[in-house]
């Protein structure tokens, strides 16, 4: 999997490559754990990432409460069909509001 | 009768790519659609990590997958020889929470049963062995 970052002030962007699954889905928590303090806007893309297993699932559900914890927001964009049928299944869609 | 593929490796998490290949390489000569291929890919991942992490809690194992595709419809069995268990027996998580009153985890195996469309569990001559089937297109 690919990471590439943007940052902007308190805004940080993850361009995601690949699939994350429970291999990759450690590379996603220790760039988080590097790139996130002072972040309060946190956006995912998922252009061209459309596999999230549990294991990615995990990861996004640990930041978002990490997040709402300082008092700042995650959003996902450009969900893919198959990542946004994951969502839906497990009822994330209307937590992360997609 | 489908042939029957079969690959055995050593039950460790890092034996993950080559379980998925082996799933790709199986659904691809087949002319799987893309979803049907990522829904099966990653109820095999779900299943065999969980086989990683709780077949063989003293130590090492192995892991047998097999599959096999007859009139459009996948079936893929994850065997070990390790200790009883049964992941289907698992309660569902509750996925109508709010997002601060889940925890992070739970969702791996309830995920399997939203994208398979059979899904068996059965311990069997010392082996645990996990069947999924799911039809490689969806009905028109």
């Amino acid at each position: 999997m690919t990471l590439t970052t943007e940052k902007n002030g308190t805004q940080l962007t993850v361009h995601l490559s690949g699939e994350l699954n429970t291999l990759t889905a450690p590379e996603l928590t220790a760039l988080l754990d590097k790139e996130l303090g002072g972040v309060k806007a946190l956006t995912l893309d998922f252009t061209e990432c459309d596999y999230v297993s549990s294991a990615g699932l995990r990861v996004l559900l640990a930041t978002f409460k990490q997040m709402k914890a300082v008092g700042g927001d995650m959003k996902l964009s450009n969900v893919g069909e198959n990542f946004q049928d994951v969502l839906k299944n497990t009822g994330l869609d209307a937590v992360f509001g997609v | 009768m489908a042939e029957q593929y079969t690959l055995r490796i050593p039950a460790k998490l890092e034996g993950m790519d080559l379980i998925l290949a082996f799933v790709s390489l199986l659904l691809d000569t087949n002319g799987c659609s893309t979803k049907a291929r990522t829904q099966l890919r990653m109820a095999v991942e779900e299943i065999y990590v969980n086989q990683t992490l709780y077949a063989y809690p003293s130590g090492d194992g192995w892991a047998e997958m097999q599959g096999s595709v007859e009139n459009d419809v996948a079936t893929f069995t994850l065997i070990d020889g390790g200790t009883p268990f049964d992941p289907l027996a698992k309660a569902d998580p509750d996925i109508t929470l709010s997002g601060e009153a889940r925890g992070i985890g739970g969702l791996g195996i309830y995920m399997v049963k939203t994208m398979v469309d059979e899904l068996e569990y059965e311990y069997r001559d010392g082996c645990n062995r996990l069947m999924m089937r799911r039809r490689l297109h969806e009905e028109p």
